[in-house]
């Protein structure tokens, strides 16, 4: 194998709202707490996306504020896990998942290109 | 603060070096191999524990000639046999009686052999895994400080197509692999030929394959199973064999390719 494996040189905060990543090839991205919230790998999550959207859903209470990590800790060498606010903890998210979500111009403009209409 | 359930790295000091001998299939002989690996090392002067990570199925007790649960009030644990420190499910649970457990009772298990059990110092540890990519593997690539994998196969395709499920886990979560280890690779007749019961070239098929050194081959013979039957692994029973050799030169290789091998690196943390 030729290409570098991706991997993270530093993890920071940009504000209350986003997570910063500095990566071995360079690359800086930003992602959204909300954005990695709504692209949570686990089970639960993603068959809860694959729903048709229930208009008349009763939000639990720790639903109603802003969902915010509360802590976010690696697994083993190939991914991290985040504890939410509302208890949530299952979503492993691999360093390849984190870097598909980053929300830089660059990535936003190369995704929207190569998005399907 | 750590998540709820979350598995940090165990920190495990006084074991230098961590390696997980695994295959994707089941009866290839993994625990064999393990287990004449580690007295391979052993032999070699090397300080090594076996740890028997198959909780629904451990064999290390019968390979090691240990009968029956160990009264861990007069016997301390990990247990000490052909030089080697030991831990299995199977001495504290009856071979009669089945482990009906989910995930997380297998990563309590796991986690409490390696961090609750005095191992002493120690150079090598063998993790002898069960078949397959599930918890048991999971939990030890999250959750312990694995140097990387040796993975087991047997020559036919039907061993290879499961061997490529668990390269591609270990690949998955950043273990390295340290190459392929071809078991039951041939027979050596009375006549002195070799005879390739499951075929031939497998194990290196797949390491070209994946471009993962080739260990090495390791013949049939009835005396390893008779050996490893009545609790006296061929490399400790017959040390000089054909076999015995082939498992010191492949104990050396893993040494070596251990020394190659490019650590994969801690990932940055970030406090919220």
């Amino acid at each position: 194998m030729t290409s570098i494996q991706l991997f993270p040189k530093s993890l920071g905060k940009k504000g209350d709202e986003a997570l910063a990543i500095s990566w071995n090839d360079g690359h800086e991205s930003v992602i959204s707490w909300s954005h990695i919230r709504a692209n949570c790998p686990c089970a639960t999550c993603k068959e809860e996306r694959g729903k048709p959207k229930d208009p008349f859903r009763v939000l639990k209470p720790s639903e109603i504020g802003p969902l915010r990590p509360k802590s976010i800790s690696p697994m083993g060498h190939y991914a991290y896990k985040i504890l939410w606010s509302d208890g949530h903890d299952t979503g492993i998210f691999t360093l390849e998942h984190l870097r598909s979500l980053c929300q830089c111009e660059a990535c936003t403009k190369t995704s929207s290109t190569t998005a399907k209409p | 603060m750590q998540p709820q359930g979350s598995m940090p790295k165990l920190s495990l000091p006084n074991i230098r070096n961590i390696i997980a001998v695994a295959s994707g299939k089941g009866g290839v002989g993994k625990s064999t191999v393990a287990a004449n690996l580690a007295i391979a090392m052993a032999q070699a002067g090397k300080k090594v524990g076996l740890l028997d990570a198959d909780i629904y199925g451990p064999s290390v007790p019968t390979m090691m000639g240990i009968t029956g649960t160990v009264d861990q009030a007069t016997t301390p644990l990990p247990l000490e046999k052909h030089g080697l420190k030991l831990m299995s499910m199977g001495f504290i649970v009856p071979p009669t009686q089945a482990v009906i457990w989910r995930g997380p009772m297998i990563h309590r298990a796991l986690t409490q052999f390696l961090t609750d059990l005095d191992w002493g110092e120690l150079d090598y540890m063998i993790i002898d895994l069960p078949p397959g990519t599930g918890d048991a593997q999971l939990t030890l690539t999250q959750t312990v400080p694995l140097n990387g994998a040796v993975i087991v196969t047997t020559p036919q395709e039907v061993s290879l197509i499961d061997a490529r499920k668990g390269i591609e886990m270990f690949r998955q979560v950043r273990v390295p692999i340290f190459g392929i280890i071809e078991n039951m690779s041939y027979f050596m007749g009375e006549d002195g030929k070799k005879y390739s019961i499951f075929g031939t070239g497998g194990g290196e098929k797949l390491a070209k394959e994946y471009q993962v050194p080739f260990l090495g081959a390791l013949p049939m013979d009835p005396k390893v199973a008779e050996s490893g039957d009545a609790g006296l692994p061929i490399v400790a029973k017959h040390p000089e064999s054909g076999v015995s050799l082939a498992y010191k030169s492949l104990a050396t290789n893993i040494q070596e390719e251990l020394k190659r091998a490019t650590p994969a690196g801690e990932l940055p943390r970030l406090d919220l």
